[in-house]
């Protein structure tokens, strides 16, 4: 993967953004299974119940619906709850809180509901179907619900930071694969609001004019891998990361449609009912006299995840598949 | 089919002499003026259903989920606590809620004077009828201008004392979030607490399991009042659960679990005054289960009420608390016929007149349909 220099790792990017609003806001507080002395599965909070205290690092049962439950009580008092799901996966656990207690409660009472959940997501660790799914579009479908998706160190800090300020519920989803196989700098002065980013912008990682490549997470390093690959056969690929699915940058993603008539979508997420039809259908309704090529897309099989890691390679959207998929929308 | 109390403590018509020791200790403590505010909030609380029962009758609800029978219960937990605590309702607890809002001071000072040290909301008790009114009615002026029904409402106005939270349909799921309440003001270091209602029927859910686990090893200031009716919907406690009582499950806990005559509001007031001290005091959740009869069915118009023997019925309207109370108090001369009948006239003429005010207000504007939610 291509890293932007040497610095923090995307998952000591989370753990600073976490660091950072806690000392920044003292109603900011955490939730989540051992995330106390152990420091998370993942480390994320190491250090931080030493640092802040159990009555902001809560250790709880393994109840996610209790946990998020709690956390939507906690906001509606002013509190700015962090949820963090052991994994992802984990969430369907507590799916009727996100989706009608978390989801419907500013628009039944009026009231902000600052809460964060998030969702270390996934596959590429060999882990299995239970640790690895990608699960970002049950939510999308969700009316009050903002979900963001970050695939870079600093857009891991500054959105978990924009998340945790944010008045609505946020699903983060962080992805495994990157937490420590890529590094960049981040800001120096972390006790300001550098850093920062408003959630509902993408980024066009990489400029082209053949063809429009849009992804999140994981695979916009795919994506850029295969038009860095495509670039040496003279096609020129311009690569959207969304970094926030909801809000939607529709703008960004129409903008490049036109530009370049052609638009392939790239996402981990099983095929059907992913996030990929919706930004289809998007494009075509808002730019489909700029076509020149059916939108493409590329996502994991309509199958759950499987454990051998030659199983699960076969399965997931890989830099060559996607650059056939380039070469093939460019020759349309 | 067997009735629900079949095999289990029957709860029993009783006179004041033969009240359990701890409701018995709560008439002792009751000064006459708090009993007959306990009476007025139980008798407005049934004016109340019963005006609306009234209104789906004639097609101007469409629904109706009726309190009747649960009030001694709701008002007597809602008096146990005060301004600024929170309340967690479902949808037979408007007894609770009148009990929470209103001053009756403020609604009738000519019959009721301030109760000395006793906190209540500070709002317009008329105009915040007006606007429940409205609410069940789906109007513009509810408070949540058409966008949820009946008690899907949550009126958080803290600069008032009021933390009211309502219910949505999945009925368990609103344990968990008055945990987090509890949460946040024990966060807070306050000593406010909250109460929050479940059915016999929302105890199987697996939020009960969850939220009150959760809050009894965080140790939050919780009450949770199981209002044990016997059936959920058409299904009877038997089929519901297997245990002999639902109180015992607080051992599980690990927190006290106590049962209750339902239809007793000295035994309830005195049983969750207790809860909610202990709560105050950072002893962490009780639950209480709080044995009722099933006057009415799941909801207005549907027949499930006709499933229960008729004897079981019969039993239940004998054993209404309402007119228990009544009887009670008459006997003890704590208030008299005429008292009553004029505070039933009262009651009786404001509903009339705030809930013909409320049917004849606006309805929402189609253009806020989509409005409300900053999430898109």
């Amino acid at each position: 993967m291509h890293d932007k220099g040497p610095g923090t790792k995307y998952i000591e990017a989370i753990s600073r953004a976490l660091r950072d609003e806690m000392s920044a806001d003292p109603d900011v507080f955490l939730m989540g299974q051992d995330i106390g002395h152990y420091g998370g599965a993942f480390k994320a909070t190491r250090g931080f119940i030493e640092d802040f205290g159990r009555e902001r690092v809560v250790n709880t049962p393994v109840a996610e619906s209790g946990m998020i439950g709690m956390a939507v009580g906690a906001a509606l008092l002013g509190r700015r709850p962090v949820v963090e799901m052991q994994f992802a996966d984990f969430i369907s656990c507590g799916f009727n809180q996100v989706v009608n207690i978390a989801a419907k409660m500013s628009w039944r009472t009026g009231r902000n509901l600052p809460l964060v959940i998030r969702c270390p997501t996934g596959g590429g660790v060999g882990v299995g179907a239970f640790h690895s799914q990608c699960l970002e579009a049950w939510f999308l479908h969700v009316p009050g619900l903002k979900v963001v998706a970050p695939a870079w160190p600093s857009d891991a800090y500054g959105l978990l930071r924009a998340a945790i300020r944010d008045p609505d519920p946020v699903l983060y989803f962080e992805h495994k694969y990157l937490y420590r196989r890529i590094e960049e700098p981040l800001p120096v002065d972390r006790s300001a609001d550098d850093g920062i980013l408003p959630l509902g912008l993408a980024r066009v990682e990489r400029e082209g004019h053949h063809v429009t490549v849009i992804a999140y997470g994981w695979m916009v390093h795919k994506a850029l891998e295969a038009a860095s690959m495509v670039a040496t056969e003279g096609v020129s690929t311009e690569v959207i990361d969304l970094r926030s699915l909801a809000p939607l940058d529709e703008n960004a993603i129409v903008a490049s449609a036109r530009k370049t008539g052609k638009v392939l979508i790239v996402h981990e997420a099983t095929l059907t009912g992913g996030f990929g039809g919706e930004l289809a259908a998007r494009i075509q309704e808002k730019a489909f006299e700029y076509l020149d090529g059916p939108i493409r897309r590329l996502a994991y099989p309509d199958t759950p995840v499987p454990y051998h890691k030659d199983l699960e390679a076969a399965c997931l959207p890989s830099v060559d598949g996607i650059a056939q998929a380039i070469r093939e929308l460019e020759r349309w | 089919m067997e009735g629900w109390l079949s095999g289990k403590k029957k709860v029993s018509k009783k006179s004041l002499n033969s009240r359990s020791e701890a409701g018995q200790e709560s008439v002792a403590r009751a000064t006459a003026e708090e009993l007959r505010e306990l009476y007025f909030f139980m008798r407005l609380a049934r004016e109340w259903d019963w005006r609306f029962e009234r209104l789906v009758r004639l097609g101007a609800v469409s629904k109706w989920y009726s309190s009747v029978g649960n009030e001694a219960t709701t008002v007597a937990a809602a008096t146990a606590i005060e301004a600024g605590d929170a309340l967690a309702t479902l949808h037979r607890d408007s007894g609770a809620i009148l009990r929470y809002y209103l001053d009756p001071a403020r609604l009738f000072p000519d019959v009721f004077s301030p109760l000395e040290g006793r906190k209540l909301a500070c709002s317009d008790p008329r105009e915040l009828l007006y606007r429940l009114a409205c609410q069940m009615l789906g109007k513009r002026d509810g408070f949540t201008s058409g966008l949820e029904r009946s008690y899907h409402y949550s009126l958080l106005r803290e600069e008032d004392g009021i933390l009211h939270l309502g219910m949505i349909s999945h009925l368990g799921a609103m344990i968990p979030v008055a945990a987090g309440v509890a949460l946040a003001l024990k966060q807070r270091g306050s000593d406010r607490v909250v109460i929050n209602f479940i059915g016999d029927g929302g105890t199987s859910t697996g939020d009960f399991h969850e939220g009150l686990n959760m809050a009894a090893v965080l140790r939050v200031p919780l009450v949770l009042i199981i209002e044990n009716n016997g059936y959920a919907f058409s299904t009877p406690a038997s089929e519901q659960y297997a245990a002999a009582s639902l109180a015992d499950r607080g051992a599980a806990y690990g927190i006290p679990g106590v049962r209750v005559d339902g239809n007793d509001p000295l035994e309830v007031l005195d049983r969750v005054s207790t809860a909610v001290a202990r709560a105050r005091k950072g002893g962490g959740p009780t639950l209480v289960e709080a044995m009722l009869g099933r006057m009415r069915g799941h909801s207005e118009g549907d027949d499930s009420l006709q499933l229960l023997p008729e004897e079981e019925r019969k039993r239940y309207e004998e054993e209404d608390p309402l007119l228990r109370f009544e009887e009670e108090l008459l006997t003890k001369k704590v208030v008299t016929r005429a008292y009553i009948d004029d505070i039933t006239g009262r009651c009786s003429q404001l509903l009339l007149e705030i809930v013909d005010r409320a049917l004849a207000s606006k309805d929402p504007d189609p253009a806020d349909a989509t409005r409300g939610l900053n999430a898109r």
